[in-house]
């Protein structure tokens, strides 16, 4: 019963990865319609889906994708050309297909709702009604590439069949001549050899055998097969070998490049399907093989070269028919090399290597403190391997973000459909990978934004063109990787934010005062609190229990954050910053009152020595000279705890961290180094604490704090604020 | 058979209550608390804290237990609303609080553990409705021990996140950091 509950359990995720796969690939059509492999992959899902559903026996599955997929093979076949139309009934028909895999995988012994059924033979009415009524035999060899033969032929363009007839022919009941009178029903005999070179002499001529061997130029149409039955009465008593014609090879160098890559097949095999053999033949060439493996008289030749030394086909057919199945070898082992893991068990993995790296940290320390020279050797190769071993965990859960963005292509092309607005998504940048847990948690809040855009966002064609912008509007999805972590934009063309309804909201709703005196990003960041739309009236597309500010707060769990740019007439941008992984990242660590806290090192640009004297300090205005530049700090220890006295300082150092376009110093007692950092979560008791994200254990078995150097820097900022400008 | 099985649960629960409780009494500034030895995972003592910046007095700090970061609270400052005076008797009991996503490990930080109690339910009485400086939720009752009385705590009460990290914002913002929205009101 397990067993088949998981077999069920892989084929929904199957069936929903291939229906994923076969939205993606409908969307790809839609801009390109004769994209040959997107056509094979629609086919394809279809008929895997047919496939598994048969094996559990979910009739309804089976009874409607048979549909979609004999359409989709007329399609693949360029019998039916893909166009608008069917793509929206396919696009349908991808839907039900889930929800009847969905009704099968919940009740599957229950019978389909009428409301399914009837949706089932409407879309089978939808499908079929446009394709043309002849039915296909794909079996079939194309037949233009066997009617090149007509008209003059020389010999090279002749088949050779040669009979050797067994003594015993005869006293069978065989009469050569009535083959070759059949043979000519066939086609036309160009030339004929007969010879006897067995005949014994006179006496010893037995007039009841049959000596003859006859070597046939035959021209014709027809296919091998066609001309091999023509013997078949005569095959246990007459040796018979068809060559087939050298013009044909040509054909059958094309037909196996077009040859399905599906799976593996054998040579014989796929000899067989072109046609370039018969199936006598493959078996007669197996026979001698097998023949010569047992016998050890000589040594077992592969059953390409068998079928070229019995005159069955020629060198290059087989040629080619062996680099094909090299070729096909070589893309099913790429297929195969992936493999589904359970994304807990890849979760313990990390959790696992994360410890590993605490007690690599923990050996390190103990080898430095007891001074081990030999020891250090053997710890700092571990170290090296362990760090190898960490960012290969990692990768493992890194996935390209293309996918997820591939999804909402679909929810562009129904909402804009909905709205009735042109809108096209651009995707770029679908290749930069990030860990799968993050990709996850940011389906929902981009799923928000991206409707956010395409109602609030981009304009009704007429506004549009009323303001000199095509009717046409766009959304694009952005991603790429900045310092450690990746940025993920969604920009649109529209009308951008309407910063003076977003105050007379924001006042309205007592957010602000009146007298707010606000930049014009603050009104921006506005969007973000709660209870803000500036939308007049809702659309049965906000209102999905995700506001702006849940978008936000989903963001920041994930220790991102996310920033908006908007020029009226011109549109809005909104980038979200994320971390690349939410386990173990590389940590700076410094000290600053006896405390060790965790810089993320990618937000380190330098350290540099506070010293009054090379970098001109200014005590009262908190900020330094670096090169030129004015760099604001803080000091960490002083800002944490109580501000130390002046002798208790020693030499300090800064930490020069840069967040997005700015850059902020941050002065500690002592730099410790590069620390690699598994981040512990501090729970739910510290989530409203800005400045530190998290913690990890040190080697020493302590707990240092992660810092949030921009949540630090932010709320630094707004404390000089207040007590620069006391509260009104 | 539901309905069976439910009145069996309610026998159970039923012979809970007269069954004796045992309760872990520990000393907070000189005063007997007591939690129920069901609630406590662990006692631990002292080791290294690592205290966490710019958080009020009750929230001691966080420690490393067996690789999970643990945060610890000052009972003292909870209850007494001065922090404790760690001593060599200092020990933390190691509780567990649900939470919305399920468990949470807390320490409490305290003077000294003292026993392990037999408290017959005969000898637990309700909270009185004033008398003491702690605050009334925190007390989930009085319990009588040789003519004593000891203060059973509702740990659910004592150590509730919601108040405890919402408590943890108010004195952020006094630190100097205020919330988006506090910052544009002003």
């Amino acid at each position: 019963m397990s067993d088949f509950d998981s077999a069920l359990k892989i084929f929904a995720q199957e069936a929903e990865q291939l229906l994923q796969d076969m939205e993606s690939a409908l969307l790809t059509l839609e801009t390109d319609p004769n994209d040959g492999e997107t056509i094979n992959s629609l086919f394809r899902a279809m008929h895997t889906i047919k496939g598994s559903a048969g094996l559990f026996g979910f009739n309804p599955i089976v009874a409607f994708t048979h549909e979609a997929e004999s359409v989709l093979d007329k399609v693949r076949n360029g019998e039916q050309a893909i166009d608008a139309g069917l793509i929206s009934v396919l696009l349908d028909s991808k839907d039900h297909t889930a929800k009847l895999v969905e009704h099968c995988l919940n009740c599957p012994d229950a019978a389909l709702p009428d409301e399914l059924a009837a949706t089932s033979s409407s879309l089978i009415q939808r499908l079929t009604g446009k394709s043309p009524a002849h039915t296909l035999q794909s079996t079939d060899i194309p037949s233009p590439l066997l009617s090149e033969g007509g008209g003059n032929m020389s010999l090279d363009d002749s088949w050779l069949i040669s009979l050797d007839f067994k003594y015993d022919a005869l006293r069978n009941g065989m009469d050569p001549l009535s083959f070759l009178r059949y043979l000519k029903t066939l086609g036309e005999i160009k030339d004929i050899l007969t010879f006897f070179p067995d005949m014994p002499q006179d006496a010893e001529m037995n007039p009841e055998s049959c000596y003859l061997h006859f070597k046939i130029a035959f021209n014709s149409d027809a296919s091998k097969q066609t001309i091999e039955a023509v013997f078949e009465f005569a095959a246990d008593d007459c040796d018979i070998k068809i060559l087939p014609p050298n013009s044909k090879v040509n054909d059958y160098l094309q037909l196996l490049d077009a040859l399905d890559e599906d799976h593996v097949s054998r040579l014989g095999d796929m000899l067989l399907q072109i046609g370039a053999l018969t199936a006598n033949d493959v078996t007669h060439a197996l026979n001698r093989q097998a023949r010569a493996r047992q016998t050890d008289m000589e040594p077992v030749k592969p059953i390409g070269e068998i079928l070229i030394e019995q005159q069955v086909v020629q060198q290059p057919v087989v040629d080619q028919a062996l680099k094909k199945q090299e070729q096909t070898k070589q893309k099913v082992a790429a297929e195969s090399n992936y493999i589904r893991v359970d994304a807990g068990k890849l979760g313990h993995l990390i959790n696992l290597v994360g410890e590993l790296v605490i007690s690599s940290a923990a050996m390190n320390l103990i080898v430095d403190r007891h001074g081990l020279s030999d020891a250090g050797d053997v710890a700092a190769s571990m170290n090296s391997l362990v760090n190898a071993i960490r960012d290969t965990a990692l990768e493992l859960r890194m996935v390209q973000i293309g996918e997820t963005f591939s999804r909402f292509r679909r929810v562009v092309r129904d909402v804009s459909n909905e709205l009735g607005k042109e809108i096209e998504l651009k995707i770029y940048g679908g290749e930069t990978e990030l860990d799968k847990t993050v990709v996850e948690k940011i389906n929902d809040p981009l799923t928000h934004l991206i409707r956010n855009s395409l109602d609030h966002g981009i304009e009704s064609p007429e506004q549009r063109l009323a303001a000199g912008k095509p009717a046409q509007g766009s959304v694009q999805l952005n991603a790429y990787h900045e310092s450690g972590h990746i940025v993920i934009q969604i920009a649109d063309d529209g009308a951008g934010l309407d910063s003076e309804k977003i105050v007379a909201k924001a006042i309205a709703n007592g957010l602000i005062k009146p007298d707010h005196g606000l930049s014009q990003q603050e009104i921006y960041n506005l969007i973000f609190a709660a209870g803000l739309s500036t939308k007049e009236q809702a659309t049965n597309l906000s209102g999905r229990g995700v506001g702006m500010d849940v978008v936000k707060k989903n963001i920041e769990a994930l220790r991102g954050s996310v920033s908006i740019a908007s020029f009226p007439g011109e549109g809005t941008t909104i980038s979200i910053k994320l971390p690349l992984t939410l386990a173990i990242i590389d940590g700076f660590m410094v000290g600053a009152n006896e405390v060790r806290y965790i810089i993320p090192l990618n937000m380190v640009d330098e350290c540099i020595e506070m010293d009054a004297r090379e970098c001109e300090i200014n005590e009262t205005e908190h900020y330094i000279n670096l090169r030129g530049h004015a760099l604001p700090y803080l000091r960490l220890g002083d800002y944490f705890h109580d501000p130390k006295t002046e002798s208790a300082k020693k030499r300090e150092s800064v930490v020069v961290v840069k967040f997005g376009q700015d850059k902020a110093g941050l002065v500690v007692d002592a730099l410790h180094g590069e620390h690699q950092t598994v981040i512990k979560p501090l729970g739910k008791l510290f989530e409203k604490l800005k400045c530190i994200t998290g913690a990890t254990v040190l080697g020493d078995g302590n707990v240092a704090l992660i810092l949030d150097v921009q949540g630090l820097i932010e709320t630094a900022i707004t404390r000089r604020k207040r007590t620069a400008a006391p509260p009104a | 058979m539901s309905n069976l099985i439910r009145k069996e649960s309610a026998g159970n629960a039923l012979a809970v209550q007269e069954q004796v409780g045992q309760y872990l009494t520990f000393l907070v500034d000189k005063e007997s608390f007591a939690v129920s030895i069901l609630d406590v995972k662990e006692i631990i003592e002292i080791a290294n804290i690592t205290h966490v910046p710019l958080t009020p007095d009750y929230i001691h700090g966080v420690i490393n237990l067996r690789g999970n970061v643990v945060p610890v609270i000052d009972l003292c400052a909870r209850l007494k609303h001065h922090p404790a005076e760690v001593s060599k008797r200092s020990c933390i009991v190691l509780v567990e609080v649900e939470v919305a996503e399920g468990t949470q490990h807390i320490g409490m930080l305290v003077d000294e553990v003292r026993e392990i109690l037999e408290i017959p339910p005969t000898n637990i009485q309700p909270a009185p409705d004033f008398g003491t400086d702690i605050r009334t939720d925190f007390i989930r009752a009085m319990a009588r021990v040789d003519e004593v009385f000891i203060i059973l705590l509702a740990i659910n009460k004592v150590l509730s996140l919601e108040e405890l990290s919402q408590l943890g914002r108010i004195a952020d913002a006094q630190a100097g950091h205020t919330g988006e929205q506090a910052a544009l009101i002003n």
